[in-house]
């Protein structure tokens, strides 16, 4: 997996642009993203279920991980299991 | 040494100024001149006639395989998105050598679009505004006529939404600049010499946007406003339970402005934009460089203070029709719209404006008459006399 993937849930609409990566399995609504859609969707788990919003970035505890929702769904978002969080908008400049 | 010659674009923003002091009768629109405006900034911090670098310096002109695009890089965390904007985890996000290189085997769309969907600001000197300078959705109810001094709610930050608050507020409106308590204006501190002439006489808020109750003590104050300035994207208003179009139907007289980088059709709803680079993705720096054959930026982030004057003008004009109505404005489309007005008014003047804007590079803007600084509010210094004063209405 590098910076600048697209990921495909395979539970929901959800896709997300890879920020940042480390090792572990980059999950959305339990179940693992791929590059693709797969035919038949996986059921969505009710532990993952929160949704992911347009636009937010969604981070792990220790940074590792970061990705970009940028088409939103059903299923939250998980490394290996673990919930991610989202971050906190960007700060604006000093001046643009 | 010599200062520059004119900022190009200034006689439009004078256009402009012009019409808004016949519309409100207003001395202090009249006294202004689109070149103070467009000058402040960079005449405040002693700003030089820019190149390939901005002139505030957050933004930069790179070579593509085919073309050049004006990337931003002001925010802190926009250099932590370069490994994704190039796939490649080694890319090492403070290296501008490498920053180049990188860029100069992409094409110059393909980079782009991939940019702007990881929420860079970033444009195509090449390109078309994807939509016209202001969107107009007319679905308001009229205004119930009110003797009272029109209340103005800024929702904005930086320069475009505050400038346009402010000249309303010259043109006789009451104006509340509303912060974020955890996310403040950040030129406060940034710029605060632009900051008190952008945001002099304005009433402070102070909300914590996080907390649903000051959540709906704003919208209760935006439901008394007769005109709201912000500059947020659309989806970000949403999540807080703000709902533009539904209070423009329900608020009589309610008009609504947006400004945005590149307009809320399709994808574009989404991009970021600051003046720099919106300056480049309304054609500016493509005529730079049709009138003097060199890559560079005219103007100090033209976009904004172009954008600020001509949302102002628009607001009066709703208001003046009296029915409520959303207008969406977007950066690059007045950065369009500019150009295509002063090529209409004369183009042999305005390719001669750039000639010699471009030949000045390197030399101090143009003196500007500098505008006094009046007083400059506190952070949520007006907080009881605008959230009380709601709570019991």
């Amino acid at each position: 997996m590098k910076p600048g993937s697209k990921l495909k849930s395979a539970v929901c609409d959800t896709e997300v642009m890879v920020i940042r990566c480390g090792e572990g399995t980059i999950e959305c609504g339990g179940a693992p993203m791929g590059d693709a859609k797969p035919e038949t969707p996986d059921t969505l788990s009710p532990d993952h279920s929160g949704g992911t919003l347009m636009g937010k970035r969604y981070v792990d505890a220790n940074g590792t991980f970061e990705l970009l929702c940028v088409k939103p769904g059903k299923g939250s978002l998980a490394v290996s299991g673990v919930a991610l969080s989202i971050k906190d908008a960007k700060p604006l400049p000093a001046s643009d | 040494m010599t200062t520059a010659p004119a900022i190009p674009l200034s006689g439009s923003a004078d256009a402009q100024l012009a019409a808004m002091a016949t519309l409100t009768g207003s001395q202090e629109i009249a006294a202004l001149s689109g070149a103070t405006l467009l000058g402040e900034r960079a005449a405040l911090n002693d700003f030089v006639v820019p190149g390939r670098v901005s002139a505030g310096g957050g933004c930069r002109l790179l070579d593509t395989r085919d073309g050049h695009v004006a990337l931003s890089l002001a925010r802190p965390e926009d250099r932590a998105l370069l490994p994704a904007l190039f796939g490649d985890a080694t890319t090492s996000p403070n290296d501008d050598e490498e920053l180049a290189l990188r860029l100069s085997r992409e094409y110059a769309a393909e980079i782009v679009k991939r940019g702007r969907e990881l929420g860079l600001a970033i444009a195509n000197l090449d390109e078309q505004p994807v939509g016209p300078a202001c969107r107009m959705s007319d679905d308001g109810p009229a205004a119930t006529p009110s003797p009272r001094q029109p209340l103005v709610i800024d929702l904005s930050a930086l320069w475009a939404g505050p400038l346009a608050a402010h000249l309303l507020g010259l043109a006789g409106a009451e104006v509340v600049k509303i912060e974020s308590s955890n996310r403040q204006d950040t030129m406060r501190q940034g710029d605060p010499a632009l900051f008190a002439r952008l945001n002099q006489h304005k009433a402070n808020v102070a909300i914590d946007l996080r907390e649903q109750d000051q959540r709906d003590a704003l919208i209760a104050l935006i439901r008394r406003a007769d005109i709201v300035i912000e500059a947020a994207r659309p989806r970000a208003l949403l999540q807080l339970g703000i709902d533009a179009n539904q209070l423009v139907r329900e608020v009589p007289g309610l008009v609504w402005v947006t400004i945005t980088g590149h307009g809320i059709a399709g994808d574009a709803v989404n991009w970021t934009g600051f003046g720099d680079d919106c300056s480049v993705a309304g054609g500016l720096s493509a005529a730079l460089l049709a009138a003097s054959g060199t890559v560079g930026f005219a103007g100090d982030a033209c976009a904004d203070p172009l954008t600020g004057i001509y949302a102002a003008r628009r607001a009066l004009e709703q208001r003046k029709r009296g029915t409520g109505a959303r207008l969406v404005v977007s950066m690059s489309g007045v950065v369009a719209q500019a150009l295509a007005a002063e090529r209409e008014r004369d183009e042999v003047a305005l390719a001669k404006s750039l000639q010699n804007w471009a030949d000045a590079r390197g030399r101090p803007f143009p003196e500007v008459e500098l505008r006094p600084a009046g007083r400059v509010a506190e952070l949520g210094q007006d907080n009881a006399t605008w959230l009380e004063a709601c709570w019991s209405c």
